[in-house]
């Protein structure tokens, strides 16, 4: 746990945990926080202080929807999943971070 | 914002608060598992993934924000936005203040009349179980003691059932006396109401009876008045013309029974020697039954429960009881009476009223959001949705209502203040006031309002506004179809308020004009206390009520007096039948008359013709036949021109008999609304023990009144006089009601005037705003100016016209309901309704004028270079 590890940019949490979550049919909010620090091999780190408040933000605005349940250990927990209109804006965010690093990366190769 | 979390804390669900909890700890839980398992101590894992997460209470406070304040800070920031965009328009925002204040105001105004007399329940426990009982034989009377405790001991579907009767008796605590109305009421009759007196007790069973103390019970009115609220009044004394009783207990404020006059109730013993034959007597007319139905009995058990104890004492008392029905009416209705009527009238009318308001309001936000539209299509293309837009326009409406609501409810409140002062007479007045009831109207009525003003325009501003490119340009010409629509509601609905109210005043101009059939100017009215009791001794009571009118009409100033059961023109009905001892054929049709007593001076007093015969003349001993007298209207229908003088009649089941001895002119004596009905006069001038007198008088009739209460102060140390009012007066105050009515409804049908009248100008100024260009185009092009005001004053006339023809057609509807509040009048009143029309028309006319003749004064050039 001592090398560095990078925080999250603003706005692109919400991409990443749509992401997880398309991948992966239900999960806690724990399991995210995980998923992320090893697909991205502890590249990024989740801040979990808002890992809660956002994904209840997404709650809000219908892209997850959320049901308690058991984990293997038995322990009750929150489980998010997808819905259509998350798949959609998952699609809508991938494409403007797309967007966004390879306008980046041009200005970084031009310069 | 803490004070905003704090306030949400309050009212924070608790469920939500839970879930929260459990997520952030199954959280630290794994995170602390997955510490233990790279090594870590129990303490130390639980100690790092604390310290990860964060502080977890703050955590889990901006997690449950996220949740509440979610809609609470879209109807926070929607409602600033809303007060910033109704303070930057302060006259569209003062028009549809003062428009609501009036308009909710006036209806929550006459809801709270309508909750309080109508809806809340009498304020006795229980109320709705309360009947009044009569008997009826051939009118319905009050009921004989002994019959009265038959039924109270043989029904089977009355808790209780009592008696009262109401006397204005003379109080001689004090040095002068003084009137004080008094009820004398039957056994069980605090039990009957389920209300305990607020200080000392009730009536004990020794009190209903002869050898008990003579006990009253007093009013808190009068607790106050005369003992100054004195908590040591009880066993004080009460003197009551000769005698004295003694105060067992003083009764709520609230108890206001059998009418808000009454202060003193007393439980006559009505097995006191003196009364005991009298009172077993089962023809005698004594009490007004008060009855407290079994929980779950139906007024209609009630009435086939005593229907069969009724033919039970037919069977045993056959002389008496074979011939009497029983009626049994709730309680409340008696209360009431016929105000329900006039307050559901003019609860109709505010109602629209409010609605025109609605449909006037809805067409300015309409017009407003017309002008916005600009400003929506630039949001749209920021990327609001439609929702959000429409949520918007919607709070802003919400505002406005709520705000106007509240303004809404301080008219009210001085409304209520009001209606107690206007109508006095109006039942249960004092229990009329702004509660919590009344508040939860008004919020209604504001969203109410809401829905009917917002809907509409938000959902349609939002639908045309797509693109910005549109609304770039001024249009030339639209239709507007949806606010003319909006005015056409006003227009009508306001004839039809118009047409109503034009009624009422014809009645009521048709009422002062109508010729009664006697002179009531000139008459000083009035009554002097006395009891039940001098019935007693009949002669002693005519002497009595003989010397009193023999020395009143040698007054100076005083041309004659008389003495009536009731007074004429003040609404009172007694219908009795009558049959001819003479003999009449079973082909004619029976005899129906009102029955009247007065004294023989009256018909001279009051100024009602002798057609023929003589005048009746005073039964000097109760030995010989009583001398009645007939109007013109009963010998024209039941005799047809044959002279009725010298023929006999009998009535009250052959009890009494009187001879005719003469026939006067007809009268209104039922009420100057009421056609004259065939009458019968017996000439009595004791018919009560206080009857009202009747005075003509020389000049002015209230200059008499001090002579008058000298001599009968001289006369009759112990009486008081009460009631003294010129004749004219009373009769007016008996319609009252009718004036009051009447007053409202024009007030309505006026402001109802005014707002389509706003209506029409505002549309109409907003239309043509929209078409300066137009205007201006045409004008430059050599239109002529009174063709194109013509043409838009022809848009506002056209629909004020069809409007106004429709809301005609509504009229005959709406007049229906009026048919039994007019006089003179039929509801389809060509004049009226005409005349409604003809006002509507010419007022919509002009305020249409104005903007259209504005609008051609412009110069053509300016316009053109505006854009």
């Amino acid at each position: 746990m001592t090398h560095q590890k990078n925080d999250i940019l603003q706005g692109t949490l919400a991409l990443l945990v749509l992401k997880t979550l398309a991948s992966n049919r239900r999960m806690h909010g724990y399991a995210i926080t995980t998923h992320v620090q090893r697909v991205s091999a502890d590249l990024l780190r989740v801040e979990e202080g808002s890992l809660y408040p956002a994904l209840h933000r997404m709650e809000q605005q219908g892209w997850l929807r959320s049901e308690w349940g058991v984990t293997e250990k038995n322990r009750e927990a929150r489980f998010y999943s997808l819905t259509a209109r998350g798949r959609k804006q998952l699609a809508r965010e991938e494409y403007s971070w797309a967007r966004l690093t390879e306008g980046v990366s041009r200005v970084l190769r031009c310069v | 914002m803490s004070w905003l979390r704090r306030l949400l804390g309050t009212f924070r669900p608790s469920k939500l608060h839970d879930d929260i909890d459990r997520e952030l700890s199954f959280h630290l839980a794994e995170r602390a598992d997955q510490l233990r398992s790279e090594g870590a101590s129990d303490a130390e894992a639980t100690r790092r993934a604390r310290k990860q997460f964060g502080n977890p209470v703050l955590q889990a406070e901006r997690t449950r924000d996220v949740d509440i304040a979610h809609w609470v800070d879209a109807v926070l920031r929607n409602f600033r936005y809303a007060a910033r965009a109704v303070a930057r328009t302060p006259a569209f925002t003062a028009t549809v203040l003062v428009t609501l204040a009036v308009g909710i105001g006036a209806n929550t105004a006459v809801f709270s009349a309508i909750d309080a007399v109508i809806l809340a329940p009498l304020p006795f426990p229980d109320g709705d179980r309360l009947v009044r009982v009569r008997q009826a034989l051939e009118a319905e009377t009050s009921i004989a003691p002994a019959r009265l405790d038959d039924w109270h001991h043989l029904n089977s579907t009355f808790e209780t059932l009592t008696g009262y009767y109401v006397e204005d008796v003379s109080d001689t605590t004090g040095t002068l006396p003084e009137r004080v109305r008094r009820a004398v009421v039957a056994p069980h009759f605090l039990e009957v109401w389920g209300i305990a007196p607020a200080l000392g007790r009730g009536f004990t069973e020794a009190e209903y009876r002869f050898a008990g103390s003579p006990a009253v019970l007093i009013s808190d009115r009068y607790w106050r008045r005369r003992f100054g609220a004195d908590p040591d009044v009880l066993g004080d004394v009460v003197r009551i013309e000769r005698r004295s009783y003694s105060i067992v207990g003083v009764m709520p404020a609230s108890f206001l029974f059998a009418d808000r006059n009454v202060d003193l109730w007393w439980p006559y013993p009505a097995d006191s020697p003196w009364v005991r034959n009298y009172a077993q007597n089962r023809e005698l007319q004594w009490y007004t039954g008060i009855g407290r139905l079994k929980a779950g009995v139906t007024l209609d058990q009630a009435r086939a429960d005593l229907a069969v104890v009724q033919a039970r004492l037919a069977r045993d008392y056959p002389d008496t009881d074979a011939a009497i029905g029983v009626r049994i009416v709730p309680y409340k209705e008696v209360v009431i009476g016929a105000f329900r009527g006039s307050l559901w009238l003019l609860f109709g009318a505010v109602s629209v009223l409010l609605l025109i308001a609605c449909t006037n309001i809805a067409a300015l936000v309409l017009s407003r959001a017309t002008q916005r539209e600009h400003e929506v299509a630039v949001r749209f293309s920021l990327g609001a949705s439609r929702a959000v837009v429409a949520c918007h326009l919607l709070t802003e409406t919400a505002l406005l209502a709520f705000a106007g609501a509240a303004a809404g409810l301080l008219v009210a409140a001085s409304a209520s203040a009001a209606i107690v002062g206007l109508a006095p007479d109006l039942p249960r007045v004092h229990e009329i006031g702004i509660s919590a009831r009344i508040l939860a109207y008004t919020m209604g009525s504001a969203v109410l309002v809401t829905l009917i003003c917002g809907v509409f325009p938000a959902a349609r501003s939002t639908r045309a506004a797509s693109s910005l490119s549109r609304t770039g340009r001024t249009q030339v010409s639209t239709r507007h179809s949806l606010q003319w629509l909006l005015v056409g509601v006003q227009v009508a609905l306001s004839v039809t308020l118009l047409a109503g109210a034009g009624l009422l005043l014809r009645s009521v101009e048709a009422l002062s004009r109508v010729d009664p059939g006697f002179d009531p100017s000139r008459v000083l009215a009035f009554r002097l206390s006395g009891n039940w009791g001098e019935t007693q001794d009949r002669d002693r009571l005519v002497r009595r009520i003989d010397v009193t009118l023999e020395e009143l009409g040698a007054l100076p100033g005083v041309e004659s007096a008389a003495t009536a059961w009731s007074l004429p023109g003040v609404p009172r009905q007694y219908q009795i039948e009558f049959e001819l001892i003479e003999g009449r054929s079973d082909s004619e049709p029976p005899l129906v008359a009102e029955w009247r007593t007065v004294s023989p001076g009256y018909f001279n007093t009051l100024r009602i013709a002798l057609v023929a015969g003589e005048v009746c003349r005073h039964p000097t001993d109760t030995r010989g036949t009583p001398e009645v007298m007939v109007n013109r209207s009963f010998a024209d229908r039941y005799f047809r021109g044959r002279s009725v003088v010298g023929l006999h009649l009998n009535w009250e089941a052959a009890s009494q008999t009187g001879r005719i001895v003469g026939v006067v002119s007809d009268a209104r004596e039922l009420g100057i609304d009421q056609d004259a009905t065939p009458t019968v006069y017996a000439c009595d001038s004791a018919p009560s023990p206080f009857p009202w007198f009747v005075v003509r008088t020389h000049g002015e009739p209230l200059a008499s009144a001090g002579a008058i209460r000298l001599k009968l102060r001289e006369l009759e140390p112990l009486r008081s006089v009460y009631d003294i009012a010129p004749l004219e007066e009373r009769i007016g105050g008996a319609y009252a009601q009718n004036r009051l009515r009447t007053i409202l409804l024009v007030l309505f049908a006026g402001t109802a005037l005014s707002l389509a009248c706003l209506g029409v100008y505002g549309t109409l100024s907003y239309v043509i705003s929209l078409r300066r260009r137009e205007v201006g185009l045409r004008l430059a092009l050599g239109a002529l100016r009174s063709d194109v005001i013509r043409q838009l004053v022809g848009q506002g006339v056209r629909v004020v016209g069809l409007a106004a023809i429709c809301g005609l057609a509504l009229s005959f509807a709406f007049t229906r309901v009026l048919s039994g509040m007019l006089y003179g009048v039929s509801p389809s009143d060509p004049v009226t309704l005409a005349s409604a029309l003809g006002i509507v028309l010419a007022v919509g006319s002009l305020a249409a004028l104005i903007p259209a003749a504005r609008a051609t004064a412009v110069q053509p050039m300016r316009v053109l270079r505006e854009e």
